[in-house]
C-alpha cells in the first residue's frame, strides 16, 4: 500500500502518445520486465488477438512462465469492448479495483497496466467519458498499488484529442502546457505546468471532467507545480468552486497569481504563496 | 446638495490648479478644503510630502481635512482610477453629497511616463462621473513642460484660479476623442540599442519564456514574474485581435527589461483600453487593463503600419 504521504513520484500514471507502435513495444517491454521483477501481475491491454499480443512481447524475459503461472495477463481490447464502446468511468474503476485486490491476495505487490486505449477515444463522446475515468483512476492509483501506462496512437487521434487525454495524466511526454492530477492531503487536486489563453478551453473541459469536489467550503487546489496561471484559468477555477458554494484556495510559488486575484477583486478567491 | 462652484453639476467637476507660486497655489486649495468641510464633505488632499505639509500649515489645527498617506495611490494609472473609485463608492455610502479632492503627481510622473498619465487625466472624465466628485489636480507651471501642460489644458474642463473663479478651458477634449488620437512613444534609451530578443508570431509560453531567460536579477523577481503575465496578455491580444505578423522585441537595461509587442492592426477600439476593465472577463478583454497594472509603464503607439504597445518592468525614467 503506497501511503499518503509518498511523493507523487511514487505512483505512475503516465499517458504516451506515440506515432510508431515498434517504438512502443520497446518501451513496453522493460516498463512490464521491472513490474514482473518487483513482484507486481502485469497486464497488457491492446487491440489484436490474444497470439498478436504475446508477439509483441516477445523481448520480454520469462515472458511464457509469467503467463502460465498468471504474473502477465493479456488482454485483447476487442474481446473487452465494442469498437463504440463509451465506457463507464465508475464500472471501470471498479474493475480496476477488484483486478487490484484479486493481484494483492494472490500475492502479487501490486497491479502494473500498459493500455494501448485508441480505440476507446475515437469519438468525442468516447473522449468525454475516457477522460473522466482517466481522472478517477488517476486518483485510485495514488492511493492503491496500481501503476499504468496509458499509450494513445498520435497518427489516428490526433494532437487536439492527444491533448484531451494527455492533460489528465502527471507525467506525459505529449506535448501538453499543463496538466491536472490528483494529489494527496488536504488538496484535491493537483496542477502543473502553464495555464493561459491557449489552453484555457482545454483547462475548462478537463476541470469539469476531473470535477473536483471541496471539503468544508473550500476547494483546495495544489498548484505548486504551476508555472503560469493567467486571469482566465484563475475564473475558471473560481467558477468551479462557485458551482459547489465554496471558496478556492490556490496554493501556489507564484505571487503574481495572488495578485491577480486581488486586481480582478475575487473575494470567493484566496491565494496561498508558498515560496 | 452639492456646494460651491460644482453645485448643480451632475458627475465629476474637474479642475485643473496651474500654479506658479505657493501662494498662487494655497489661494486655490485652502477655501476649497475649508468650504468642503464647513458643508460637511468629505475634503481629501493627495500632494507629494513638500505641498501637503505647505496645506497641512495653511489650514487651522483640528481642520477636518483627510491627507492620504504617501505618493502610492500614483503609482499606475489604472491602479490610482481603483483606489479613487473605491474611495469615492465608501464616501458615498456613507452618505456623502459631495467630495471634494485636491491631487498632485509625483514629478518623475511628468517625464518618460507623462503619455499614460495623459490618458489618466482624459480617461477620469469618464471614469469618476458616476460620483459627485469635485476635484482639482495641480501642476506646477514652472515644473511641467509646454507639453504636459498642453495635455492638461486639454483633458480638465476648467481651472481653478486663486481669485477664486472657476472658468472653463478652451482646449478641453472628449475623452474618447483624445484618447483615439495617435500619441508619440518616447523611445527609452535602452531601445537604441539591439534588441535580446526578437520573435515573430511567438506562443505566449514562448514570449513568457524570452523574459524568464532576460532576468539577470537587474529587477525584482516579483516584477518579472509580472512582466511575464503583461507580455503573454500582449501576445495574445496580438495574435487574436491584430493583424499579422506579430513581433516581440525585448530589450535589457542595467535596470529594467522593455518589451515591445507590435502587429499590423489598429490596436484597441475602446479608447478607455488598459485604464478600466473592458469586459467581464470571461469573454476577455482585460489583458490590457492586468498589463497596466503589472508594469511599470505601459505606453501604447499607433502608427501608419500598425500598433505597438511597450512594457517597462523595472525603472521606466529616463530622461526627456
Amino acid at each position: 500500500m503506497i501511503s499518503e504521504s509518498a511523493p507523487s513520484a511514487a505512483y505512475g500514471h503516465v499517458c504516451l502518445a506515440y506515432d510508431e507502435p515498434a517504438a512502443l513495444d520497446a518501451r513496453a517491454v522493460p516498463f512490464l520486465a521491472a513490474g514482473l521483477a518487483a513482484g507486481e501481475r502485469v497486464a497488457l491491454i491492446a487491440p489484436g488477438s490474444r497470439d498478436e499480443l504475446a508477439r509483441r512481447l516477445g523481448r520480454l524475459p520469462g515472458r511464457d512462465a509469467a503467463l502460465r503461472r498468471g504474473a502477465l495477463r493479456l488482454l485483447s481490447i476487442e474481446q473487452m469492448y465494442r469498437s463504440d464502446a463509451v465506457i463507464d468511468p465508475l464500472a471501470q474503476v471498479r474493475a480496476y479495483d477488484a483486478a487490484t485486490t484479486e493481484a494483492l491476495a494472490a500475492g502479487y505487490a501490486g497491479l502494473r497496466v500498459l493500455a494501448y486505449a485508441t480505440p476507446l477515444v475515437r469519438t468525442p463522446a468516447q473522449r468525454d467519458a475516457f477522460t473522466r475515468y482517466e481522472h478517477l483512476i488517476d486518483r485510485f492509483m495514488r492511493h492503491r498499488p496500481m501503476s499504468a501506462i496509458c499509450a494513445y496512437d498520435r497518427r489516428e487521434l490526433g494532437d487536439a484529442a492527444i491533448a484531451e487525454l494527455a492533460c489528465m495524466h502527471p507525467e506525459t511526454n505529449a506535448d501538453v502546457l499543463f496538466r491536472l492530477h490528483a494529489t494527496a492531503g488536504e488538496a484535491v487536486v493537483a496542477l502543473g505546468g502553464e495555464l493561459d489563453p491557449s489552453n484555457h478551453r482545454l483547462f475548462a473541459a478537463a476541470l469539469d471532467r476531473a470535477d473536483p469536489r471541496p471539503a468544508d467550503g473550500r476547494l483546495v487546489v495544489d498548484a505548486t507545480g504551476l508555472r503560469f496561471v493567467d486571469h482566465r484559468s484563475l475564473l475558471h477555477l473560481r467558477d468551479h468552486a462557485r458551482r459547489h458554494g465554496a471558496t478556492l484556495v490556490l496554493r501556489t510559488a507564484h505571487p503574481a497569481a495572488a495578485r491577480l486575484a486581488e486586481l480582478l477583486d475575487l473575494p470567493e478567491v484566496r491565494v496561498e504563496v508558498r515560496r | 446638495m452639492r456646494t460651491g462652484a460644482a453645485a448643480g453639476h451632475v458627475g465629476y467637476y474637474h479642475e485643473a490648479i496651474l500654479f506658479d507660486s505657493e501662494e498662487h497655489l494655497l489661494a486655490v486649495v485652502v477655501p476649497f478644503l475649508l468650504g468642503g468641510v464647513e458643508a460637511g464633505e468629505p475634503a481629501v488632499v493627495g500632494f507629494g510630502a513638500r505641498n501637503a505639509e505647505l496645506v497641512r500649515r495653511a489650514l487651522p489645527a483640528g481642520s477636518g481635512v483627510t491627507f492620504l498617506p504617501g505618493g502610492d495611490v500614483y503609482a499606475r494609472p489604472t491602479s490610482a482610477i481603483r483606489a479613487y473609485r473605491k474611495l469615492l463608492a465608501g464616501y458615498v455610502a456613507e452618505g456623502a453629497t459631495q467630495i471634494r479632492i485636491v491631487g498632485e503627481l509625483p514629478p518623475q510622473t511628468l517625464g518618460a511616463t507623462w503619455d499614460w498619465w495623459a490618458r489618466y487625466e482624459a480617461a477620469i472624465n469618464h471614469a469618476y462621473d458616476d460620483f459627485p466628485l469635485w476635484s482639482m489636480c495641480a501642476y506646477d507651471t514652472r515644473v511641467a513642460s509646454p507639453q504636459v501642460l498642453a495635455d492638461v489644458a486639454r483633458t480638465h474642463p476648467r481651472e481653478a484660479r486663486p481669485d477664486g473663479s472657476h472658468l472653463p478651458i478652451g482646449d478641453y477634449t472628449e475623452p474618447t476623442s483624445f484618447l483615439a488620437e495617435p500619441r508619440a512613444m518616447l523611445l527609452d534609451p535602452v531601445q537604441r540599442t539591439a534588441p535580446l530578443v526578437e520573435l515573430t508570431d511567438p506562443t505566449a509560453a514562448e514570449a513568457r519564456a524570452a523574459v524568464q531567460a532576460a532576468d539577470r536579477g537587474q529587477v525584482p523577481a516579483d516584477d518579472v514574474e509580472d512582466l511575464k503575465v503583461a507580455v503573454s496578455e500582449m501576445v495574445t491580444n496580438a495574435l487574436r485581435h491584430g493583424q499579422p505578423p506579430t513581433r516581440m522585441r525585448l530589450w535589457s537595461g542595467p535596470d529594467r527589461i522593455v518589451v515591445t509587442v507590435q502587429d499590423r492592426g489598429d490596436g484597441p477600439k475602446d479608447p478607455y483600453a488598459g485604464l478600466l476593465p473592458a469586459g467581464d472577463g470571461a469573454t476577455g478583454g482585460l489583458g490590457l487593463w492586468i498589463s497596466h497594472q503589472s508594469c511599470n509603464h505601459v505606453a501604447l503607439h499607433r502608427h501608419d503600419d500598425g500598433f505597438t504597445v511597450r512594457l517597462t518592468a523595472g525603472n521606466p525614467y529616463f530622461p526627456v
